[in-house]
């Protein structure tokens, strides 16, 4: 796809066109910058482990568990126009099921699948009835969900309210890697596989019928799309990503307690993916970014938000989108 | 081909509808007169099951399709405009004509993200039916944000990249000039004559009805009033009465 920022009269209508990034949930793929930024990029984040000591790495890789649950949540909201709330549940549930299964000596790698699985079944549960129900009263059920698990695991999760640790991924001998220097890179395939399926999930017809939907669904049932069950899948999958960041975010930190997975972590989400940008994947790069170094919640992280908002109305990535052309030419 | 018998539709004491048969048959071009407020959105509304008729019969091409959910109208070969162009915002102009084409798409999450190939054909298909209409330069283009004339083109580009046998247009000249109203009716005829579909035009703009419809119906507060060729239902002293008389 040929990149570039167009600005120019459409021939044959004199219509203006929107800048790339100018209004949220714009889906084209114009991306301003050089292919090989894109190299650049991964060749970065493989050797990143190898730069960076301990604890700032701690940082990216949590960076890269909230890329995935963000990939997901952006699928509900940015593409679907769907408020969930209860994507920290999920989340929460993805790491426990997680925990609980490395704690009775499961291997690792056994943890990702199930835990992926059982928050998309939850979300399959929720999501049927819930995605019935359209815009603030989808937020309220999503939000009833985020403030009842985390007592829940409190009162039935081994661990109970005291938490629960376990052993995180080890590095296989011959790798001659630390263990966390492994588990970054194990994060870091993970994130990269659910980055190209999203991105190929979007662009698909399914993809398409969701953005659809949030136009103008009766218009788009009669060309044969089904509303409810293309909003359930959507609410499911992306329950299915949170599970799965669930899941790494235990392998990264090695604890999980109830407390990590509260309403504040759900609303931090869905505050990241608006900031980042929605309806683009880099806005849950960005995004997660947000979400990772963002400071408890108060007043000066509450005006920072704002302040974003305020600048960027299509997030930081549409910021970025835009910014080119602005250095270029068109300060009109 | 299409037969409606009896249709009758109710909105609390007012009746839209009241026992109107309508019949279209293969490769015909028929024009739905009436002043506003004659149920002629209402009887496509009926077709495409976005309302339910308090009694009546909608048969197509076989089916009964009163008994199918709105989702598998499309499936028997209906596509249909509405009055205020319904594209969708978020999707660029070729996204949207590419939805059209969804019933021939495949179709599901986990086959659709690794479907390429279909991908691809469906693109293909788009630009074709992108190019028919002009609006292939605009492919890239988000549809918010578009003039009137457009989007009602992008729209009708979006159902007939369906491949209907069966094309509903609700008022397609509505807010277009005179040329690109005749426009429009010169392209619609092309397409009509390429692929021997059955059109049923809603329309207020009579110059467009009567150079594009052989047949026309007039509906006057939910009555059929007349039925016949365009000719001498356009000389029908009721039709004149109710819609040409008035303008």
């Amino acid at each position: 796809m040929s990149a570039g920022v167009s600005t120019g009269h459409d021939p044959g209508t004199g219509h203006r066109r929107p800048a790339v990034g100018q209004y949220a949930g714009d889906r084209r793929r114009a991306w301003p910058y050089p292919r090989w930024s894109l190299g650049v990029a991964v060749a970065g984040a493989v050797s990143v482990p190898f730069l960076v000591p301990p604890y700032p790495l701690h940082q990216v890789t949590l960076v890269l568990v909230y890329v995935v649950a963000l990939l997901g949540l952006d699928l509900v909201a940015g593409h679907g126009g769907l408020i969930s709330l209860g994507h920290g549940a999920f989340f929460g549930v993805g790491a426990y099921a997680a925990a609980i299964l490395l704690s009775s000596g499961v291997p690792y790698p056994v943890t990702l699948p199930v835990a992926g699985l059982v928050a998309y079944g939850l979300g399959h549960a929720f999501g049927r009835p819930a995605v019935r129900l359209s815009g603030v009263y989808l937020a309220v059920v999503t939000f009833a969900v985020a403030v009842a698990v985390p007592p829940l695991i409190r009162r039935l999760a081994p661990g109970g309210a005291m938490g629960l640790p376990v052993r995180t991924p080890a590095a296989p001998s011959l790798t001659g890697l630390a263990d966390d220097q492994w588990v970054y890179l194990l994060v870091l395939a993970v994130a990269a596989a659910a980055f190209t399926l999203m991105r190929s999930v979007v662009r698909s017809s399914w993809g398409r019928a969701l953005v659809a939907l949030r136009g103008d669904a009766g218009a788009a049932e009669i060309l044969g799309m089904r509303p409810a069950a293309i909003r359930a899948h959507a609410f499911a999958c992306s329950a299915l990503y949170a599970g799965l960041a669930g899941c790494l975010f235990t392998w990264t930190t090695g604890f999980v307690a109830a407390e990590s997975f509260t309403v504040t972590l759900s609303i931090t989400l869905l505050a990241g993916i608006v900031i980042g940008g929605l309806g683009t994947v880099s806005g849950a790069v960005i995004g997660a970014v947000v979400v990772t170094f963002l400071p408890a919640p108060g007043l000066v992280s509450g005006l920072a938000l704002i302040l974003v908002l305020a600048v960027a109305p299509s997030g930081v990535t549409g910021l970025a989108r835009r910014a080119p052309a602005f250095l270029r030419k068109d300060r009109r | 081909m299409l037969e409606i018998g009896r249709l009758t539709v109710r909105y609390g004491g007012v009746t839209a509808l009241d026992a109107v048969g309508l019949t279209a048959g293969p490769g015909e071009v028929v024009g739905l007169i009436g002043p506003n407020g004659a149920g002629k959105s209402t009887l496509f509304d009926c077709v495409t099951r976005r309302r339910a008729p308090d009694e009546g019969v909608i048969r197509f091409a076989g089916h009964d399709v009163l008994a199918r959910p709105p989702h598998q109208v499309a499936g028997c070969g209906i596509a249909r405009t509405f009055q205020h162009p319904a594209v969708f915002p978020g999707l660029s102009v070729r996204e949207n004509v590419m939805t059209g084409a969804y019933r021939f798409a495949p179709a599901g999450f986990w086959r659709a993200a690794f479907a390429r190939d279909g991908e691809r054909r469906l693109r293909a298909h788009a630009d074709r039916v992108l190019d028919l209409f002009g609006l292939l330069g605009l492919g890239d283009h988000p549809a918010a944000g578009l003039p009137y004339g457009v989007l009602k083109r992008v729209e009708i580009a979006r159902a007939v990249a369906a491949e209907p046998t069966l094309l509903l247009l609700d008022e397609p000249a509505g807010g277009l000039g005179p040329e690109e109203a005749a426009a429009l009716a010169g392209l619609i005829r092309d397409l009509h004559r390429a692929t021997g579909m059955t059109v049923v035009v809603v329309e207020h703009h009579m110059e467009f009805v009567l150079g594009l419809c052989g047949r026309i119906v007039c509906l006057d507060l939910g009555h059929k009033i007349a039925d016949g060729p365009a000719h001498v239902v356009r000389r029908d002293p009721a039709v004149i009465a109710a819609c040409l008389g008035a303008r």
